[in-house]
């Protein structure tokens, strides 16, 4: 049972003031100002970025300026409002306490509620309840712990567990999609109720006297399993045949996925029984599978051609001397009554790739006719102009050879 | 065995097993192998097969690769089919090289991968009991005897016209004999199956009614009521639902549509799948294309079907089973119509549910559900009250 007829003594409001002062550290970082709590996440981050700070700063300390410097990305006004609230609650504070000290040190307190506050964001407050747990089951089994220690924490998590567990059962009342929505964040594993139990049966055993306290907090867990099993209860009757999956979180099917020997996969369906494999081949199909049989390849298939229209070899084909004339007035025109002719500058004449590769396809096809007077001498220079076309040149020299020119 | 049990089974695991002398089930062929032995399969009513979908252009269940899959059986039947004066079942054994060579001479070709989408095809036509092959012999499954007598002169002409196995697997000199004591084996179609239920109908309304009968048992996906007045009409339906109820099953509706899956009772008792490595698979695949989606709020509709294909890769590095194993199962199951490979692009694609999801009840449904849940989140509360909502 909660003491409400303190005295008040000198002792007890240094003892409130000290607590206040821990308090007020604490949640600092969530502080709008020195009387309210924050709206805005940004604030958060400059705590966070400014306690980083400090952290590295290590005994040297940290002056305005290298503050101001470490949250340089979050506009002035906002930094000045946030260092004046850390300052007004003693998250940050000079290093020694005299007027125009220009050091400035964290608390230690509040970089610890903040982790708290960011791991609570994160998970909603079951596995702080874990870990709340695995350490109150230290303390109780701390031979230093005393009597009353352990009834204010037996006291505790019994409230705990009754506000979670009214919370349940507010929400089991309510509508099936808020209860969808926030059971999964609030529901006690059977882990959890098992830890609690095992506390409480830790601290019956030391201190025998705590009964009524105990039962309290029995009967607290008691309560918040059976919301827990109700409220699943009533999403399990109204699950539809698919729609519960949505209750275990992704990376719990992940685990189970990943982590399941092949025994425990396979008994999942256990008792569920589907058709074997039963094909009908109707004799009329396989009469048409066999006609419709691929025909032997030929030995040498022929190469894919074109889809386009295609006159065929036997026309475009000119080996006799109209082809030759046309490659010889190409061949004439380049080198313009010259001797011979620098190919890079035959190339680039038109400044366009489309016009330069038919000219090079035609001197090249004139230099392999033997036939001919012309050649194409390559060397070994190379042109490399990013901008033009064509970008890279090779070098060389169409000249006409022999003399029948 | 109830006759609803029996042909519940016969569908789960294939053709029954007859002990000598053993009485056929109800409504079901017996295959007599000459020593008092044989086999019961379920018949249909009024001499339909599931051919009768095609003239309703309803897809019946997907053949893999059925081209392949069918010419290989042709060529089984080449070398098996030995009096063709008789029906096909049960023919002569012969050995699986012959059967090659019979495939060979049939297509032309006889490379390597021919031969090896030969064997995956004489797989295949073994796992759906089309073909027995066994001991490097190959014999003609139970099936064959399903095929009606007026179809076998097409086979018969098929069989004539088909090129002979090469010489050079000219295959053993002496043949098993074809049944254990040379005794005469035999086909007894059973008479007149649900006669006394189709009996008081006239023609017309009769084949409409077997027609439904073979679409929700046969078609590939649930059939649509508005070409199966047999769906639509309650009074023919109620008769549909007793015909199926007869072989353990029950008539299941998804709003207009309508397929058949087990009843709940049958399929207690009529054998799950009996692969341990396919079960796990399946259920891999319901985690990754179902479970996850839905928890991640990516899946809207209720149902074990779903638009998410698990990648092979991920069952291959991210699970615990045997690659070995993990492979036949993925081929067993996709053979069985139980998962689905859906191909998008190179390399992306992967494995979904199958159709055979079409087939649960509800409360299958919902108990699958469940037993994942009991699985993966032994201890959370919903598993617990699972539990309890047994009790």
């Amino acid at each position: 049972m909660p003491e409400t007829n303190h005295e008040i003594t000198l002792d007890s409001a240094l003892g409130e003031e000290a607590v206040l002062a821990t308090y007020r550290r604490m949640f600092a970082a969530l502080a709008r100002d020195s009387g309210a709590v924050v709206d805005d996440p940004v604030l958060v981050d400059i705590a966070e970025t400014l306690f980083a700070a400090f952290a590295e700063a290590g005994e040297e300390w940290l002056t305005h300026e290298q503050m101001r410097h470490a949250c340089r990305a979050h506009p002035v006004e906002l930094f000045e409002n946030r260092l004046r609230v850390l300052r007004g609650l003693g998250a940050i504070r000079e290093v020694f306490p005299k007027p125009n000290q220009l050091r400035y040190r964290a608390s230690f307190t509040s970089v610890v509620g903040l982790m708290f506050i960011r791991r609570m964001m994160d998970d909603g407050g079951q596995s702080e309840m874990h870990r709340l747990l695995a350490l109150e089951d230290l303390n109780v089994a701390d031979p230093r712990t005393t009597m009353e220690e352990a009834r204010a924490s037996a006291q505790n998590l019994a409230r705990a567990f009754r506000l979670w567990a009214l919370e349940l059962i507010t929400l089991t009342g309510g509508t099936i999609e808020e209860l969808r929505e926030q059971a999964p964040k609030l529901w006690g594993t059977e882990e959890i109720a098992r830890r609690a139990q095992s506390l409480h049966g830790t601290i019956l055993n030391r201190w025998p006297d705590l009964d009524r306290t105990c039962t309290e907090l029995r009967a607290a867990i008691y309560s918040y399993s059976d919301a827990s099993r109700r409220a699943a209860g009533r999403l399990a009757d109204s699950a539809g045949t698919t729609r519960n999956l949505t209750l275990l979180p992704a990376e719990t099917w992940r685990t189970f996925a990943q982590t399941a020997s092949k025994e425990r996969l396979a008994a999942v369906l256990d008792g569920f029984v589907f058709d074997a494999p039963a094909p009908w081949h109707d004799p009329a199909a396989i009469v048409r599978a066999v006609d419709e049989s691929p025909r032997p390849a030929p030995a040498q298939p022929t190469p894919p051609r074109s889809a386009l229209p295609d006159p065929g070899p036997a026309d475009s084909h000119d080996a006799g001397p109209a082809g030759l004339d046309r490659l010889a007035s190409v061949a004439e025109s380049a080198l313009g009554g010259r001797s011979s002719a620098r190919l890079e500058e035959l190339l680039t004449a038109d400044g366009e790739w489309v016009s330069a590769r038919r000219l090079l396809a035609d001197l090249v096809s004139i230099d392999l006719r033997s036939e001919s007077p012309y050649r194409l001498r390559w060397s070994d220079g190379l042109t490399a102009a990013p901008g033009a076309e064509p970008a890279w040149l090779s070098h060389g020299v169409l000249e006409r050879t022999g003399n029948d020119a | 065995m109830t006759p609803d049990l029996a042909h519940a089974r016969a569908r789960a695991t294939g053709p029954l097993p007859l002990g000598a002398g053993e009485p056929v089930p109800h409504g079901m062929i017996r295959l007599e192998h000459g020593d008092g032995t044989g086999l019961a399969l379920p018949a249909w009513p009024d001499g339909a097969t599931p051919s009768l979908l095609e003239e309703y252009q309803v897809a019946p269940v997907a053949v893999e690769r059925s081209g392949e899959t069918r010419r290989v059986l042709a060529a089984a039947l080449k070398c098996c089919w030995s009096d063709l004066a008789a029906g096909p079942w049960p023919g002569v054994p012969a050995p699986v090289d012959e059967v090659l060579a019979a495939y060979r001479a049939l297509i032309g070709r006889g490379d390597d991968l021919m031969r090896n989408w030969a064997i995956g095809a004489l797989r295949r036509l073994h796992d759906s009991a089309w073909l027995v092959v066994a001991d490097g012999l190959v014999r003609l499954g139970p099936r064959c005897a399903c095929w009606p007598e007026e179809s076998h002169a097409q086979l018969r002409e098929l069989v004539r016209r088909l090129p002979a196995p090469g010489q050079e697997a000219a295959g053993l000199d002496v043949l098993p004999a074809a049944g254990p004591d040379g005794g005469s084996a035999s086909v007894t179609p059973p008479g007149g199956v649900d006669e006394d239920l189709l009996g008081p109908f006239d023609e017309r309304r009769r084949a409409e009614i077997v027609a439904a009968f073979m679409a929700v048992e046969h078609a590939a996906e649930p059939v649509h009521e508005a070409r199966f007045p047999a769906l639509r009409d309650p009074a023919p339906r109620r008769v549909l639902a007793e015909m199926l109820e007869r072989r353990g099953r029950v008539l299941i509706q998804d709003r207009e549509r309508w397929t058949s899956g087990y009843a709940d009772g049958a399929a207690a008792e009529a054998g799950a799948l009996p692969d341990e490595a396919q079960r796990a698979v399946l259920v891999l695949v319901l985690i990754h294309s179902v479970a996850i989606p839905r928890a991640e709020g990516l899946l809207p509709a209720d149902s074990w079907l779903s638009p998410f294909p698990v990648q092979a890769e991920e069952l291959r590095r991210h699970t615990m089973l045997p690659i070995g194993e993990l492979e036949a199962a993925l081929r067993a199951l996709r053979h069985a119509g139980l998962v689905t490979q859906v191909k998008a692009g190179e390399e992306a694609g992967g494995y979904v549910p199958g159709p055979q999801f079409h087939r649960l009840t509800g409360p299958a449904r919902r108990r699958l559900q469940e037993e994942l849940i009991l699985a993966a989140g032994p201890h959370t509360p919903l598993a617990a009250a699972v539990r309890a909502r047994r009790r």
